[in-house]
């Protein structure tokens, strides 16, 4: 028995061999392509701006289970029902063909839009990371806020360091508990709605629990000194 | 020789003292936090301005939060020599532990029975199923807010290991456990240390660290037929607090009490403006 898988394990060195050998040439290949690059140390410059030399490029070196929301990934990315097809989201300017745009105002229709801690708290203003006129759909090819550059373009202006990770942060929040939210952002909705039960059956269960034990022990002392 | 004037010790100076340190950063943390939690109201603006403004609040919060955080660390360091790992079923599931039992859920039971004149009240041990909650409810609740208000406050690094996202729903647990929190121990734990007919008008346990004798017998049957037992009842006798005193952790626990309700009516008058997330 053990004589068999000696002879096993030797015939599978070389095979190891092989492997590694494959996994090590295909790595030099790409380390001969970097060294190659006129720009210095591309990598961190590719993994912060977007950009390859002159060529743009989606972030490299992703972290696996860090995706960003907004860059499609995979084999096929393009789905017939994706919402942000059929919604101005690839428009160089997004407002085009709306009546009276120039006398109105950004939050006479983007009302919850202006009520986040960016714009409250932070009191910036929309043009401040949207951009000015023509401001472009997020998802535009030039737009500052497309998310293969957002980081860099905008979010890194206050947030020093940013990456295309920290630029997934939902600036404009939906509305945790709605049932839109499930779908657009699962985990927010599922945090709000556990934790507003857990508060609201805390508070059901040991305010009543609170008042009935004041209640009880009253009415004891009262018999106790009758 | 035991007398109804007599006293047995129920907290240690170690377990006041930890429970000093919540008191006094609990009572930071949520003024600094309601402070920038309602910052878009007058009172808000004002609770503020004590700690110097929006951003020096949120200075002043960190740093608490980190004592907070090494304070916790330093109890749970506590905990694991209180085990008696030689015995660690009889010590972690028996009378003195703080770990829930089916027992609970019986004395549970009982109680709400007893509310009702249904039944006799349960004969509750050294430690009560609601004390035992509020325990484990400080005990949870501090590290859910101290690893997402590390991640709040280093949201690059946090960036690093976790999309982005996380953020929005940390932002939501942090400030979503910090309004429970407040609430629960503004509410019912000041009902059963103050209001309660027992308790009225301070349950002295936690600062004097002794109770007298017949109150514990009423309120905690279980645990000195428990001490009977095992004739440790005459080792548990204590000496009353001394008059000077009383009189200063009564002006304190007053002025904690004092600063919480501040904050919890307020709080709810201004509710309107504030969201959970």
């Amino acid at each position: 028995m053990t004589a068999a898988i000696h002879i096993r394990r030797w015939f599978m060195a070389p095979v190891l061999f092989a492997l590694m050998g494959v996994l090590l040439a295909s790595g030099g290949a790409q380390g001969a392509e970097e060294v190659a690059s006129a720009i210095r140390r591309y990598k961190e410059r590719e993994a912060s701006t977007g950009y390859y030399e002159e060529y743009e490029v989606l972030p490299r070196r992703q972290r696996p289970f860090v995706e960003i929301p907004g860059v499609k990934r995979g084999i096929f990315p393009y789905s017939p029902s994706a919402a942000q097809v059929r919604i101005r989201t690839r428009l160089a300017d997004s407002h085009r063909g709306i009546k009276f745009y120039e006398s109105r105002r950004c939050e006479a229709c983007h009302v919850r839009e202006t009520m986040d801690n960016h714009t409250v708290r932070a009191n910036l203003t929309c043009r401040q990371c949207h951009g000015g006129e023509p401001i472009a759909s997020i998802d535009h090819y030039y737009s500052p806020l497309n998310p293969i550059r957002r980081h860099a373009y905008v979010c890194s202006k206050c947030h020093e360091g940013a990456s295309a990770s920290f630029a997934s942060y939902v600036v404009h929040e939906p509305v945790p508990g709605a049932t839109e939210t499930r779908t657009a952002f699962p985990t927010l909705y599922y945090a709000y709605w556990f934790m507003l039960l857990l508060l609201l059956g805390t508070l059901v269960f040991f305010i009543p629990h609170s008042v009935l034990t004041g209640l009880r022990e009253l009415f004891g002392r009262k018999r106790k000194s009758e | 020789m035991m007398t109804p004037t007599t006293r047995i010790k129920r907290f240690g100076v170690i377990d006041r003292v930890f429970h000093l340190f919540l008191i006094l950063t609990f009572l930071t943390q949520t003024a600094t936090g309601f402070g920038r939690l309602y910052y878009t109201t007058a009172w808000g603006k004002r609770i503020g301005a004590l700690f110097g403004g929006y951003e020096s609040s949120l200075l002043v919060h960190k740093w608490v939060g980190i004592i907070m955080l090494i304070g916790f660390i330093v109890h749970t360091v506590f905990l694991l020599f209180k085990v008696d790992w030689r015995r660690p079923k009889a010590s972690l599931f028996g009378p003195d532990s703080l770990i829930p039992t089916f027992r609970d859920f019986v004395h549970l039971g009982q109680r709400i029975r007893w509310f009702f004149g249904l039944g006799a009240a349960p004969r509750i041990g050294r430690w009560s199923y609601w004390e035992k909650f509020d325990y484990w409810a400080v005990y949870w609740g501090m590290p859910l807010l101290a690893i997402t208000g590390l991640m709040l406050m280093y949201p690059i690094w946090t960036s690093r290991w976790a999309p982005g996202w996380i953020l929005n729903v940390a932002a939501l647990l942090h400030r979503a456990e910090a309004i429970l929190a407040a609430a629960y121990i503004f509410i019912v734990h000041f009902f059963i240390g103050h209001l309660r007919p027992t308790s009225f008008p301070m349950n002295e346990a936690m600062f004097s660290g002794s109770v007298p004798l017949p109150e514990a017998k009423e309120e905690k049957p279980g645990w000195v037929e428990q001490m009977q037992q095992q004739g440790r009842l005459e080792l548990a006798a204590a000496n009353p607090p001394s008059t000077m005193y009383r009189v200063i952790y009564f002006l304190f626990g007053y002025a904690a009490l004092g600063i919480g309700v501040y904050l919890l009516i307020n709080g709810i008058l201004y509710s309107g403006h504030i969201r959970l997330h």
